[in-house]
């Protein structure tokens, strides 16, 4: 927790064992299926250069070991520790980066929708290894401190050669603060594919990504517990949060 | 301190005022027959309301009882559909906001006799400071009675959109100036300004006011329209509603692949 508020991310390994990476990668594939199935793309033009990285949307609503991985409580931990107990699941996606996909325009996840200065973090990704990470296959890469960055105007030239990569072995969680500049890295291998799935949570007065009023069938909604129910917006009090007080003279 | 920008129907001279002085007046924006038919269903839906015991008291803005909120307004009447989506508002959205921009609520304010002032605040509250330099939300009150001296006209600063915080505990000393206007009139202010509903120390009047706010995209609505409205609520609402809903989305938004309308 530390390291996260300090350098911007950490890395817990061993989250999941080596059962349930399994079995996280085998419905991944298939929420792969049944969303080509239903017609829904894969893959985002504008957001990658290739269809080599496959995109999947609404995990939410394709398999139940999503809707507890979004909950798992290490993540959690996390994102209350980063963001503080107002937070709602902005997005949960995934990203399978197959030989020859090739990386994204370098962004901050907090820089591209929040006005700045970026003072504090708002946003932030709990990133599921479901596949070794490194260099070759495609993990993502960051730019050091660049949590710290408040405008754009201070944002270094040449920031691909300063990047790293976040490395990983399978089952692990790499949390990233949503001002961290980064992008997908090249997959380089021959046979190597690289499944990462995000769980992208917002402090609760930002709207989040996904409408989840509209994108969840009513059969899922009906079937969620209270908890994720609450952290998905789903119910009539929307923003209501109060940082200052009212001032009241009588 | 600065004063209030003098009532204006021209709406550039408007847009200036909302800069200079973070708010601006301009009479008559409702006609005589739109006026008269708001403030019917108004009060329709506030006795309606009170009828079945459904009325919103000791709203955290309001320090008793006796002021009364009127929520979910665009299920209620097209009259408030109306306002919220009116073209002279919508041209001070886009200029103090930018467009797309969202509703994020829409709700009426009555003040009673013997109804006290209500918590000074400025609009966008849920955003932490330090602040941006740019107001982030912006609120168009509808006047469907006059505002007078003593019926809770809402009180307010000029101008301290530019001290860009919320007030603190030590500035609830700070002059305040009374907006007085015209029933069928539009108050328009931005989210920094520091505002609180007036006294009604009136005998016998009260004071309707329907109150939009909107804000940058980015933020989440204070109310959920996707419990609010129904289908064919939807079905019938124009394209700049459906924006102003969220009903229109691009990139990460979307529904199924395309944007839900």
């Amino acid at each position: 927790m530390d390291k996260l508020a300090e350098q911007g991310f950490c890395i817990v390994p061993d989250v999941l064992d080596e059962y349930e990476v399994r079995q996280t990668k085998a419905a991944l594939l298939n929420a792969v299926t049944e969303s080509e199935r239903r017609g829904l793309p894969t893959y985002m033009p504008g957001l990658d250069p290739n269809e080599a990285n496959v995109r999947v949307f609404n995990l939410i609503e394709l398999d139940k070991i999503f809707r507890e991985l979004i909950l798992h409580k290490t993540a959690l931990a996390l994102v209350k520790g980063l963001l503080g107990e107002g937070f709602l699941i902005s997005n949960f996606t995934a990203n399978i980066a197959r030989p020859g996909s090739k990386s994204m325009s370098i962004h901050s996840d907090q820089g591209i929708v929040i006005p700045e200065p970026w003072l504090q973090p708002w946003a932030m990704n709990i990133i599921w290894c479901l596949d070794d990470v490194y260099a070759e296959n495609g993990a993502t890469r960051y730019l050091p401190g660049s949590h710290k960055i408040e405008k754009a105007s201070e944002l270094p030239p040449e920031m691909r050669s300063q990047m790293k990569p976040f490395e990983a072995k399978a089952g692990s969680i790499i949390a990233m603060d949503g001002r961290m500049w980064h992008t997908s890295g090249d997959n380089v291998t021959d046979t190597s594919e690289r499944a990462l799935l995000f769980g992208y949570y917002t402090a609760n007065f930002i709207r989040p990504q996904a409408n989840w009023n509209a994108v969840l069938s009513s059969e899922t909604i009906s079937g969620l517990d209270e908890g994720l129910f609450d952290y998905l917006g789903l119910g009539p009090s929307a923003n209501i949060r109060l940082t200052g007080t009212l001032v009241n003279q009588p | 301190m600065m004063p209030l920008p003098a009532p204006t129907t021209d709406l550039k001279e408007a847009q200036s005022c909302l800069t200079e002085y973070g708010v601006c007046i301009i009479p008559d924006a409702l006609s005589k027959d739109e006026l008269a038919r708001a403030r019917s269903a108004f009060y329709r839906e506030i006795e309606k309301d009170q009828k079945n015991d459904d009325i919103v008291k000791g709203f955290a803005l309001d320090p008793d009882e006796l002021n009364q909120r009127l929520w979910n307004l665009l299920a209620r009447d097209h009259s408030f559909v109306h306002m919220a989506e009116h073209p002279i508002a919508l041209a001070l959205v886009r200029h103090v906001l930018g467009w797309p921009a969202l509703l994020s609520n829409i709700s009426g304010n009555l003040t009673v006799p013997g109804s006290l002032r209500g918590g000074l605040h400025a609009d966008q509250i849920f955003v932490p400071e330090p602040w941006t330099e740019d107001p982030q939300g912006m609120i168009v009150a509808w006047c469907l009675d006059d505002l007078t001296e003593e019926n809770g006209a809402t009180e307010l600063v000029p101008g301290s959109h530019r001290w860009n915080h919320h007030p603190r505990k030590e500035d609830e000393k700070v002059d305040m100036i009374k907006v007085i206007a015209g029933a069928g009139s539009l108050v328009a202010f931005e989210s920094r300004i520091w505002h609180r509903t007036g006294e009604n120390s009136s005998k016998d009047k009260t004071r309707a006011l329907v109150l939009p706010f909107y804000t940058k995209p980015i933020y989440r609505s204070q109310e959920n329209w996707f419990l609010t409205l129904d289908e064919k609520f939807i079905a019938n609402a124009s394209d700049e509603l459906l924006t102003l809903l969220a009903y229109k989305s691009s990139g990460l938004g979307l529904v199924y692949g395309r944007s839900p309308q």
